[in-house]
């Protein structure tokens, strides 16, 4: 198999497209690594049908036991736990901040301290979160795991 | 993640007690000082060890609230318990002239100590954090 990887400028989406004549072991093989990272879930915004993809959600949290995925521009209500969510997908990037949200870890754009020993999140959409301390320990693992699957 | 649990509670006492042992021996032969409380310090020294893995045992418990409040309410109960002790043992027998202020600056000098330690490992694990984070984008 061929990894053919081209630069284009003013690319408003990063895309994978995929030649084959037959689906062989190896080519299954990698789109089963993908399967996570390009899975889609489904909501309610506007009391509207959405589909989303799990790589554009910025932050998920359970408010009055409801739980709503953010992204860029959008609010989507979705049927799934936080818990169930965190089971499958932490290892594309989600984590545990707090006892209602977990974020996407791609979408975060830097971390900053305060003095109660609060870790302020700034998310890529100038939005902040907040990490609650007990909650510290497991994000930084999982930042770690990430790391150290990109480093291999 | 729990550090102290009810398993390690005494086996945490023991190294606090044995550490501060050792610092308190060491101290005495490099100033060539005798201690004329030996006994007293000693049982001071095991009640001490009890009540600093008592604090940090509980510390896991309070991560939900703000930690200056943790950290002042702690080392203010901490000092009270220790002044109440001191107190009460000044009923059975008779204290050290400055039996409260070197116990203030006993637990003072750690509870600060350890505070400084806790921010600067926190900043660093920040730092560290964001440049994981850089990478990763």
């Amino acid at each position: 198999m061929k990894l053919i990887k081209t630069k284009e400028e003013n690319l408003e989406e990063n895309y994978l497209e995929l030649h084959y004549d037959k689906m062989d072991g190896e080519t299954n093989a990698v789109l089963d690594r993908l399967k996570d990272t390009l899975r889609y879930i489904e909501g309610t915004c506007e009391d509207k049908k959405v589909t989303i993809a799990l790589t554009d959600i910025f932050y998920i949290e359970t408010v009055d036991r409801k739980t709503f995925a953010y992204t860029k521009d959008m609010c989507v209500e979705i049927k799934e736990a936080l818990r169930d969510i965190l089971e499958e997908y932490s290892k594309i990037g989600f984590a545990r901040i707090s006892k209602s949200s977990i974020v996407n870890i791609y979408k975060i754009k830097k971390l900053q301290g305060d003095i109660n020993m609060r870790v302020i999140i700034f998310l890529k959409n100038d939005e902040k979160l907040v990490m609650n301390r007990s909650y510290k320990n497991e994000f930084y693992e999982r930042l770690n795991k990430l790391q150290g699957r990109k480093t291999k | 993640m729990k550090l102290i649990s009810k398993k390690n509670f005494i086996s945490i006492v023991c190294i606090f007690f044995t550490l501060i042992t050792c610092g308190k021996l060491l101290a005495e032969k490099i100033y060539n000082f005798t201690d004329k409380y030996y006994t007293d310090n000693i049982f001071t020294i095991l009640g001490f060890s009890v009540l600093i893995t008592l604090v940090l045992s509980v510390h896991y418990y309070l991560q939900r609230f703000p930690f200056l409040l943790v950290f002042i309410g702690q080392y203010a109960a901490t000092v009270a318990i220790v002044f109440l002790a001191i107190w009460l043992h000044g009923l059975l027998s008779e204290n050290a002239p400055t039996a409260y202020m070197d116990m203030f600056w006993s637990i003072t000098i750690p509870f600060f100590g350890g505070a400084i330690v806790y921010y600067i490992c926190f900043f660093y694990q920040i730092r560290k954090a964001n440049r994981m984070l850089e990478r990763l984008n």
